[in-house]
This record gives C-alpha cells, sequence and structure tokens, in this order.
C-alpha cells in the first residue's frame, strides 16, 4: 500500500502543468463554493437578527385577527391587559424582556414635507431589553418616558433633511378607513441607524404613553414584544406563554419571528436551493478535470501499466494507483481551497460585502426584501471540512472510471502501444 | 522435471472477420538453468510464445505446465500470482517505472511479491545491481540513465526475485551491439551463477550467439530444435 501511494503521489508530480490546471480548477471551483456557503450563512444568521433585533423580537402576542392584518397596522385589534399578560409570565426565566408597543400609520410634516412611515410607540426603559434600536442611535440620544420627543430612522431623516433638535408634526392616523388624525408637535431626540434598511427608511419611535394618549386607546396596546435568552429556547418559551393564555378569558393570537418573516424565511428557501445547485456546479467542474487528466494519464501510462500487470500487479493494485492519484489532487486541492474560502471568509466576516458597488436603483430594489445592506459571511470549521471532504470524495469518484479503463487493458495490447 | 512444457500449442488471433493463427501446434519443453533463444523472422510467433509462457495469454489449444502445474487451466486473476512469483519480464524498450529510481524500480516486484521485509529488500536490490555493474546509480531515474544502464535495471528487476523463469522480448534491440552484448553477457552471467532460466526471443545472429539452445520458428511452426556450444 505504502509503495502504491508512494508510485501514485510520484505520478501527481509527473506531468506538473496538467496537474496543476486540475489543481486549481478543484482549488478555485471549491474555494468558491465555501465562500458561498459562509456568505449564505452569514446572510442567514445575521439577517434574521436583523429583523428580531430591530422588528419583531422573537415572539409576540396580538389580539386575534392581528397578523392577518399586520400590514396595514390596524388599531382595531388591541391587547386590553398589557400588564396583566406581562405579569403572568414574568416568572419564566428564558424571556429577557417584554415590551408594550403600538405601530400606528402615521406621517411626519416637516416644512412643506409630509412623508408617510411607520410608527412604532415603545416603553422606552424595557425596549432596551428586547430590540437594539437603542444601540443603534448614531445621533442624539434615546427616548425617556412620555417626554414629546421622536426617533428617526436614519434614512428618513437624510431625505427630509432633519437632524436632531429640529422640530416636526407627526401626524398619527386612528383610523385609516376614516382619516381621522392627531397631531403632534414633536423634537427630534436622536437617529437610529439599525442594521435594518426597512427601519431606517420609514420608522419613528415615540414614548408608548404619548402614542397611547394621541390616539385614544387608554391603556391598549397592539403587541407584546418578548425577546428570549436563547433562539435555541423559542419552542419551550412558545409552549409556556401559550399555557399563560389560556388561563385568560381572551383570546390571544402568539407568534414568531419565523411567522412575521415568512417572506424572508421563502427567500431563505428559494436561495437554499440555489445553494444546492451551486456545489453540484462545483463538484461537475472538479469530476470533469480530474477525469480528464487521469484519463490522460490512463492513455500516456499505458504501456507502463502493461508492464505492470506482467510484472504480477492485481487489478485492485492498479486501479488503486489511480483512485489515490485522483485523491492526492483531490486533497491538496481541497486544501488549497480552505486556505482561498478561508481567506475569503474571514474577509467576509470581518469587513462585510456591500451591495453599493451594484449601484443605488439595484441596491434599492434589493434593498425593498433584504434586510440588510451590507452581508456578513458566517465561517465555520464545518463549512471548510464539508469543503475538504466533498474534494476528496469527488475526486475519488472521478478517478474511479479512468481507473477502470486502465484495469480493462489487456497486458499485451497495453505493452505493444506506442504512446 | 522439466521448468516448463508446451504441448501441442495453438494459438489463433481474431482480427476482425479474419481468423490469424500465429502457432500451429508447437511442442517443446525448458529445463531448469537453460539459456534459449526463441528465434525466427518477424510474425513468426515469437512474441506470442514469450507471451504464453509468461502467463499473459492463453493458448487456443494445447496445454502449457510450469514445472507440473497446469497454467492453462487457471483464472486470469490466478495467473497475475503466477507472473509475481515466479517469472521476471524484460522489454524491448526497457519499461522502467519513470517515477522510481533504479533501486525503487528492481525493488518493486519484491514489494508486489510482499515476503521480504524492508531491509531484506534492500540487500537483496543492491546486491542485484551491483551484479550488473549499478552499484553507482541506484539512485537515480530512468532519464537519468542511458538506454543499456536503463536495461541493467531491467535485467535486475527480473532476477530480484529470484524467479524461475526470466523471459526476454527482444531484449538488446533498442541498443547498440555493443551494448547489447554487455547485456546479454550478463544475463548470461546470472544465468550460469544462479541457474536461473532464460528464454529470449530475437532475430538477431548476435544475440543467437549467446544461445545455449535455439528454437527457430517459422509460421507459427518449429523449424528447428537445436543445443548449442558457446563460441
Amino acid at each position: 500500500m505504502k509503495m502504491l501511494l508512494k508510485l501514485a503521489f510520484r505520478n501527481v508530480f509527473r506531468y506538473r502543468r496538467r496537474t496543476i490546471i486540475t489543481f486549481s480548477a478543484i482549488s478555485y471551483g471549491l474555494g468558491l463554493m465555501a465562500l458561498g456557503i459562509c456568505l449564505y450563512n452569514g446572510v442567514n444568521t445575521h439577517a434574521m437578527d436583523s429583523i428580531i433585533d430591530n422588528q419583531t423580537a422573537h415572539l409576540k402576542i396580538l389580539a386575534p385577527g392581528y397578523f392577518e392584518e399586520k400590514n396595514e397596522v390596524p388599531l382595531e385589534f388591541t391587547i386590553d391587559e398589557p400588564q396583566k399578560i406581562k405579569s403572568l409570565l414574568k416568572d419564566n426565566q428564558d424571556i429577557q424582556g417584554i415590551e408594550s408597543r403600538i405601530l400606528f400609520q402615521c406621517s411626519i410634516i416637516s416644512g412643506m414635507d409630509e412623508l408617510p412611515c411607520l410608527g412604532v410607540a415603545i416603553e422606552p426603559e424595557v425596549d432596551p431589553l428586547v430590540f437594539k434600536i437603542k444601540d443603534s442611535i448614531t445621533d442624539g440620544r434615546f427616548l425617556e418616558s412620555s417626554e414629546p420627543k421622536i426617533i428617526l430612522g436614519s434614512s428618513l431623516a437624510r431625505d427630509l433633511g432633519l437632524q436632531v433638535g429640529d422640530d416636526i408634526v407627526l401626524r398619527m392616523f386612528l383610523s385609516t378607513e376614516d382619516f381621522i388624525w392627531n397631531a403632534l408637535d414633536m423634537e427630534i431626540t436622536g437617529i437610529a441607524k439599525t442594521e435594518n434598511p426597512t427601519v431606517n427608511r420609514q420608522t419613528v419611535f415615540i414614548p408608548l404613553s404619548l402614542a397611547q394618549e394621541a390616539l385614544s386607546l387608554d391603556n391598549r396596546v397592539t403587541e407584546l414584544a418578548i425577546r428570549i435568552e436563547d433562539r435555541n429556547q423559542l419552542l419551550d418559551v412558545r409552549n409556556f406563554i401559550q399555557s399563560r393564555l389560556a388561563t385568560l378569558d381572551t383570546d390571544y393570537e402568539l407568534v414568531s419571528f419565523k411567522d412575521y418573516a415568512s417572506d424572508f424565511v421563502e427567500l431563505m428557501k428559494m436561495r437554499s436551493r440555489i445553494q444546492v445547485l451551486i456545489p453540484l456546479m462545483m463538484i461537475l467542474i472538479a469530476s470533469l478535470g480530474i477525469v480528464n487528466t487521469m484519463l490522460m494519464a490512463v492513455l500516456e501510462r499505458t504501456r507502463e501499466i502493461g508492464m505492470l500487470a506482467a510484472m504480477g500487479m492485481r487489478k485492485m493494485e492498479v486501479m488503486l494507483v489511480f483512485v489515490f492519484e485522483g485523491a492526492i489532487i483531490g486533497l491538496f486541492g481541497s486544501l488549497a481551497a480552505c486556505v482561498l474560502g478561508g481567506l475569503g471568509g474571514w474577509y467576509l466576516e470581518t469587513k462585510g460585502f456591500s451591495m453599493a458597488f451594484m449601484g443605488k436603483e439595484i441596491t434599492d430594489k434589493l434593498l425593498s426584501f433584504l434586510p440588510m445592506e451590507v452581508f456578513y459571511g458566517d465561517l465555520t470549521a464545518g463549512t471548510l471540512l464539508f469543503t475538504l471532504a466533498l474534494g476528496i470524495v469527488v475526486s475519488i469518484l472521478a478517478s474511479l472510471y479512468p481507473a477502470y479503463k486502465a484495469v480493462k487493458l489487456d497486458p499485451i495490447q497495453a505493452l505493444r502501444h506506442v504512446g | 522435471m522439466p521448468i516448463a512444457q508446451l504441448e501441442n500449442i495453438h494459438k489463433v488471433y481474431h482480427i476482425g472477420k479474419i481468423d490469424f493463427p500465429a502457432l500451429r501446434g508447437i511442442s517443446f519443453s525448458i529445463e531448469e538453468g537453460e539459456f534459449l533463444s526463441i528465434a525466427g523472422p518477424s510474425g513468426s510467433g515469437k512474441t506470442t510464445v514469450l507471451n504464453l509462457l509468461g502467463c499473459l495469454d492463453k493458448p487456443s489449444r494445447g496445454k502449457i505446465f510450469l514445472e507440473d502445474r497446469d497454467i492453462t487451466a487457471l483464472p486470469t486473476s490466478k495467473l497475475a500470482d503466477v507472473r509475481r512469483r515466479n517469472i521476471g519480464f524484460v522489454f524491448q524498450t526497457f519499461n522502467l517505472i519513470p517515477v522510481l529510481t533504479a533501486m525503487e524500480n528492481v525493488e518493486f516486484p519484491l514489494i508486489l511479491e510482499g515476503t521480504h521485509d524492508s531491509k531484506e529488500r534492500r540487500r537483496f536490490v543492491e546486491e542485484i545491481l551491483t551484479e550488473v555493474g549499478l552499484k553507482d546509480f541506484i539512485h537515480r531515474r530512468p532519464n537519468e540513465m542511458s538506454g543499456g544502464q536503463q536495461q541493467r535495471v531491467a535485467v535486475a528487476r527480473a532476477l530480484v526475485k529470484k524467479p524461475k523463469l526470466v523471459l526476454a522480448d527482444e531484449p538488446t534491440a533498442n541498443l547498440d551491439s555493443v551494448t547489447g552484448q554487455e547485456i546479454l553477457q550478463i544475463m548470461l552471467e546470472l544465468n550460469q551463477k544462479t541457474s536461473t532460466t532464460f528464454v529470449f526471443s530475437t532475430h538477431d545472429k548476435m544475440v543467437m550467439d549467446f544461445a545455449r539452445r535455439i528454437i527457430r520458428l517459422r509460421d507459427g511452426k518449429i523449424e528447428s530444435d537445436q543445443k548449442v556450444n558457446p563460441k
């Protein structure tokens, strides 16, 4: 076996140029595949995090019927007893925070300009436990309870030419059908630039008590947003909340971030189907390279194969020499792919991949359904190990056919072969 | 007991729809230690006889015995084992493994045989390479050696496992006459020293002069079988 390996190893470097070409095909192909997986995983994780951190939290308790109409942000479906529900759930250690919120339709009036946007009324002291809006304040400060101040998404502020300290009028719609509205004079206290471009472009935040008064909702809210310690405990916490809600007289809906971000989850599923295609294409490229190289080797070494057979080398041993050669090319190619993928993955993980180079028009279109502007990779040892294993396995499989051709040669004919 | 025996051997090659009879009922036996030349013009059947003796091919009719074993009854997979243990080959075009050194090329059949440890193998290889005059070339690869040196390595490779039979198909055809004579001299000396049986095919008069027995073939039949005294 050792001799067969030695023979295979030296044969690999016998035709250096061809080996380098095959080696490069494998390393570039699989390296790109590793990079693709890294980016895909990163987008998956970061995008979902971005949705959770800025829009949906992990779970939301809603009044029945609200979820179906959620795009209209209706005020007709409200939770009448938010404090009671909060106290029902407070003994669960896995829950990090529960925030009462109201989502409402509004518009910002600044001078002659008016822009429609999404209003989010928050509990300033609880919000940092559930969302990351406070961490994304780039200018000014976060809200304090019941002050008539407002936080604007960064893109919204930019589009209206507003900054911290400016006064605006917030027109809040009590009913979308009857166009009943209330207006509040407010001062901008902070600008939020979250990872989520949707939030930056169209969202404003005001204190909950102010909204309840302006929207005539008394103590009612439209949702209770819940953050849990560990996303893996989602099912357990969900069951817990469900069981506690069942003790109340009123029915409530409990939805997770997955339900909320169903469009994005669908997109992820579609991407995961595409993701299967990428390795398949890479496998095809690598296989063709190996098959071509090994078939050429069989052709060029026909007489040598005949001689090996004449010396009494068994068919399996001849076959092994060629399979080992394929495996060696695969091993080195895959190792190089891991280095390439690793370096690229490290870059994506630390610096990210911005879509800005595609131009504003395309970027804006993409941002209408992608919850982030800069994609960060997520490089894992598993991705690199998968790349390594795939390269070796594919190379071995691809060298089986040429190896079979080698052992099918008649020794006498092979010895007569003029190469 | 003869080391090899051919009984009424026929060999027909099927080329397309045409049957080409290469051997038409030849019989002879080879005793241990012989230095035998199979001679004859092109197409007379020399190489076919060597292929059959070397277990690389099977006759269409007739029986071949190596010692007392009927090898014509063996399946192809077993023939590889017979070759591995009992037969050494020297080819016209040397056919060394280009990526291995002289030493590794000679060691290769011993590794395939699998009966010696590495220390023993190294000793055998050094001994035989010294015998063929290549003691100082053991770490050279084939492309770093002359044709004559390569053929000496090939002779060493054929003999290192101490086979019962060494088959050489026109071993000097690719060498100049002086180098060819040197190779034949080495083969003859090893034949005398180790009593290894050599069978080689040739149509070269100079090669035949080294033989102790010459079987002449013509059109697939034995034309003559004569013992000759060394000159």
